[in-house]
Order: structure tokens, then sequence, then C-alpha cells
């Protein structure tokens, strides 16, 4: 089998005394939508933050392409090809769709030394890139974030995501507080990144919302990975909901398998 | 929203509530008394404009980053003290001495900015205790005294920066080349380079920004220093020109130019920022402090209408930011 993009192995966290992570292992596929579900406290966020670099692991490896990598920082994640949309602190109400996107990455036009931004390439790759996303709505892209709604915030975000070749896209609660045409404008973003060739990780409380994207879903209980393979095709809403609430090892491995095609 | 009429869009800028203020307060002025815009009047009201206008357009950048200075006004007195002191002793020459009160302001800037960013101390804290040391500085270094300034004739610094000329009736400064030259520097900035950018993510959304890998803690640093440094150069070109370097001069300027700033629209929690609508925020307020004089109300009632000033401009941009959140 194909490296994973992504593996990540025996990560350990501990805040003080407490264990977060034990010994969880992890992996995303190339091209893949990973749905990483599991009750408040079961290491979901953590096991992301370790992966973007937000938080160091205390022990564990992650291998990207087969190849160690060390996080240190999100800057690290970012250089990495990892990139980590949280809902409300991804984006800059205050400037435009374009000067979002470029953020840090802004285009210069020459001559160099007076610093100029390429404010009409920039908003000429903005444009196109909310079409791609698949904005249907026609946003200027000199709008400023603050007057768009969640969703087209968090298209915003996937697109700079995908503009900047991020192999992984780690999306956190992307579909929070959203209605439920926004919430399909969402999903069908996060398609349109896998189509495009990125993987994604897809975090969020609302089961339906994960089992209507992902390929795969990953549930964590108490630091663990309990169970990492499981088919939303044929598994169902009610067994996955038993999974993450907790049954033995035994049982996850009936339902899982109950439902899942041999390979 | 690309449907809207030119003047829908006019209206709908944040410089369009202070440019109106403005044109109304000159022409009340006007209609009150003809020699408010006399060229005399005109000359005197822009050679003191400047000299703070210099200190607000620095603190306008600052602001949108999400920060600002309480020890310009402080800066604004020692500057030109630590200039005077120096030649008078015969320590530098008059030039070399305004190089190290330079040198000595972004030192400042940099301390400021350090505590800002590296202990994560508010500004308000920081530039508040700044203030306190900076003015005690200048007051312990000349017993309280003002500085012996009368020498500066014929030398090239004072020429370029604050010699005079007349255009026609109106007596200019080469001060005011300096301003419109840093307003059109730092609006540039602002508006149009990548730094601008950094500047109001840092202002808007520092964890965004900083996600993004731009340095949030050098782009505040670099504009705590500019902010020293822009008010040394003002307390140096005021000195200059009215022959005068008193250790308590500059104080309260801290606060005026803040609200020159928020008058113009710049937004005190940070990530919106307008040199334009500074420039009028420094106008609307200098030209009220002359016009009330001009018409006779007491010079000691200016602070009433600089105050209702503020909360009538603040009133106004919230209620136009609302509007402009809702969608419009």
């Amino acid at each position: 089998m194909a490296e994973p993009l992504i593996r990540m192995q025996n990560i350990r966290k501990s805040y003080g005394r407490v264990q977060a992570l034990e010994d969880a292992n992890f992996h995303v596929n190339e091209r893949e939508i990973v749905g990483l579900l599991g009750d408040n406290g079961a290491g979901k966020s953590t096991l992301i933050k370790v992966l973007s670099g937000a938080v160091p692991l205390t022990s564990g490896d992650i291998y990207i392409r087969g190849k160690k990598v060390t996080l240190r920082s999100t800057s690290d994640a970012i250089a990495h090809g990892i990139e980590t949309i949280y809902q409300d602190s991804a984006l800059v109400t205050q400037l435009s769709i374009a000067r979002n996107l470029f953020l840090g990455r802004e285009p210069i036009k020459p001559p160099r030394f007076l610093n100029r931004m390429d404010q009409e390439a920039m908003n000429n790759v903005a444009r196109d890139l909310l079409k791609q996303v698949g904005i249907s709505k026609n946003i200027p892209p000199t709008t400023p974030i603050g007057s768009l709604s969640g969703g087209e915030r968090q298209a915003v975000a996937i697109a700079r995501a995908m503009h900047f070749d991020s192999d992984l896209i780690i999306l956190d609660e992307p579909t929070n507080n959203l209605g439920v045409a926004e919430t399909q404008g969402v999903l069908s973003f996060v398609r349109s990144a896998r189509d495009s060739g990125h993987s994604c990780i897809f975090i969020a409380h609302n089961i339906h919302h994960v089992f209507q994207v992902v390929d795969r879903i990953v549930v964590m209980r108490r630091g663990k990975v309990v169970a990492d393979d499981i088919d939303p095709k044929t598994t169902t809403v009610t067994e996955v909901e038993r999974i993450i609430t907790g049954m033995s090892d035994k049982e996850i491995r009936d339902a899982v398998a109950d439902g899942k095609p041999s390979h | 929203m690309e449907n809207h009429s030119l003047v829908q869009r006019l209206i709908a800028r944040p410089e369009f509530g202070p440019f109106v203020l403005l044109v109304v307060e000159i022409g009340v002025f006007w209609g009150f008394n003809h020699d408010f815009l006399s060229p005399q009047n005109i000359s005197n009201t822009l050679a003191f404009t400047v000299e703070l206008g210099l200190i607000a357009l620095a603190m306008t950048l600052l602001m949108t980053s999400g920060e600002f200075d309480l020890s310009v006004g402080s800066l604004f007195g020692f500057s030109p003290v630590l200039m005077w002191t120096l030649f008078n002793g015969g320590v530098t020459s008059l030039e070399m001495g305004f190089v190290v009160a330079l040198v000595v302001a972004a030192l400042i800037g940099l301390v400021n900015g350090w505590f800002v960013t590296q202990l994560k101390i508010p500004s308000f804290l920081v530039t508040l205790g700044m203030l306190l040391v900076v003015r005690g500085s200048a007051l312990f270094i000349t017993d309280g005294f003002p500085q012996r300034t009368w020498s500066a004739e014929g030398s090239w610094l004072a020429e370029a920066l604050v010699g005079d000329f007349f255009i026609g009736p109106f007596r200019i400064y080469m001060s005011l080349f300096w301003f419109i030259a840093a307003a059109i520097a730092l609006g540039y900035v602002l508006t149009q380079s990548r730094t601008g950018n950094w500047i109001q993510a840092a202002g808007g959304n520092p964890n965004a920004a900083r996600a993004r890998g731009v340095n949030v803690n050098r782009v505040k640093i670099g504009l705590f220093v500019l902010s020293s440094l822009m008010a040394s150069l003002a307390g140096v070109i005021s000195s200059l020109r009215t022959s005068a370097a008193n250790p308590n001069s500059g104080t309260g300027y801290e606060l005026e130019v803040i609200a020159m700033v928020v008058i113009g629209g710049t937004a005190l929690t940070g990530g919106r920022g307008t040199i334009i609508g500074t420039v009028l925020g420094i106008l609307i307020l200098r030209v009220m402090r002359n016009g009330i004089v001009l018409i006779g109300v007491p010079g000691l009632a200016y602070n009433i209408f600089i105050g209702a000033i503020i909360l009538g401009m603040m009133a106004l941009h919230s209620w136009l930011e609302r509007r402009h959140q809702a969608g419009t």
C-alpha cells in the first residue's frame, strides 16, 4: 500500500498530569477527506493542534509522504503544506477578500523597492478562485470579509489553502453556526478541494455533515484513536454515535466489520 | 454593491463625515469673522498644525496596528531639549545634536515596542510609563528651565526644517512640505504597500496575521519607532520655529493627537485607518482652536467643543460601521 500523505504515530501529548493524547495513531491518504469525530475532550483538537504546529507533542512521530518531519510552529506546518482553518480566526474582517487571500504573500509590482502590492493581479486571482471554489454569487474581490456570510468566509479560507497548494487542509468546525444552504455550500467547497487534489481533515460536531462529505471516518475517545477505518457509505450514523460514546473494542470491531465490505 | 452610484460610494467612505464637518466648521467661522480666511491667519494656523500633524500621521499607522503611544507629547518636549543641551554645552554641532535626539527617540520607540510585544503589556501602560520617564528626564536635564535657542540662525538644518518664504501673501514654512511628504508617503504605505496590509492585519486579527507568517511584533515595533521619531522631529521643528526649547512643551499633545486620528475615522481598536481622514481630523481640531478664539469664545472653552466633536464623530462612525456591517 502506498505511503499515506500524513502519518502520525504513537502521538502522546500531556498537559502537566493530564494526558490529552495517549499513543494516538492517525493517517490521511492523498486526495482523501477524513472525518475526525469524538466527544468533547476526546483529543480531536489536541491532535489537530499538534498537526498544525500550534502545540508541541510530548512524544511520537509525524511523517509526510513517508518523511519524518518536526513541526515547531504554525509556519512550519504551512511550509510543509498543512493549512488549518479555524472558523473565527482565519481571516481579517477589515481587509478585502483579495487582501486576505494574499496576506503574508502579497505579490509585489516592480520596481520592488517600492514594496507596492499588485492589487490588480490579486483581484484577478481572487475572482478566479471564488469561482473555482464554487461561490456562484458575483462578489467583487475588493469586498471586505466583514460583509460576507459565515459560509462565504469559509469559502475564502478554503480557496486560500487551495491556491497556496496546501496538501492537507484541516477544517475545524467549518459548518458551525451555518444555515442549511450555507452548510451545503461549505461541503461542496470541501469536495472541490479534494477533487483538485487536496486532502482534508473535517472536524464537526454534527455527524450528519461529516457523513455527507467524508471518505473515511476516524473516531477518538480519551486521547486514543479507537476506530480509524469507518466507511460512511456502509455504516450508519447510530453506529458511529455508539462508537463515539464508548463501547468495548470488540463491539466497535463488530460494528465496523458488520457493514464493511471485505478487502 | 457595485451598482452604487459615485455619490453613494463617496458618502460611504469613512472620510466623508470629517470632510463635511471641516467644511461646515470653516464656513461657520468665516461667516462670523471674515478675518478667519485671511492669509495671515491661515499661515499662522498652518505653521503649528503641521507640527502636531506629523505626530498624528505616525499615530494613524500605529493605531491601525492596534496600539497607541501616549509618550509622543513628552518626546515632543524632550528631543529639542536634548538637542539644544548638547549644542549649548559645546558637545556637538546643532546637526549632530539633532541626529542624537533622533537616535534616542528611536531607542525609546524600540523600548515601547519591546515592552508591548515581548512582555505583552498593554500599550496604554507602557507608553504612560514612558511618558513619565521622558518628561521627567527633560525636566531633570534642564532643572525645569527653558534652553537657550537663539543661535540657530543660518544653520542649514533650521533652514531645511522651518525656513520660511512667501507665496503671494501666504507665509509658508518648510515644515509644511515635510508634512505633505510624510502624509503622501505614509498614505502610500498604508493603502498600497505590502507593509500596509500587514499593519491592518496586525490590528484587525493578529492571530490570523501570525498564522499567515506575518511578523506582527516586528510591524508593531517598527511603528512605535516611527511614532517616536515623528514626535521628536515635530518637537525639533516647533522649537526651531518658535526659538524655544521648554521641557514642558508638548504636555497633553498625546490626547489631542489621538483625538485627531479617531475623528478622522481610524478605529481605536485597530484594523482600519485612513491618512486622509487623519489630515482632515488634524485640520478640524486646529481650525476649531483657532476659530473659537477669532469669533470671541473664551479660549478656555476650547475643550468643550473638542469633546463635543469627538463624541459626535464617534457616534457618526459607529453608525456608519453598523450600516456597513449590515451588508448594505
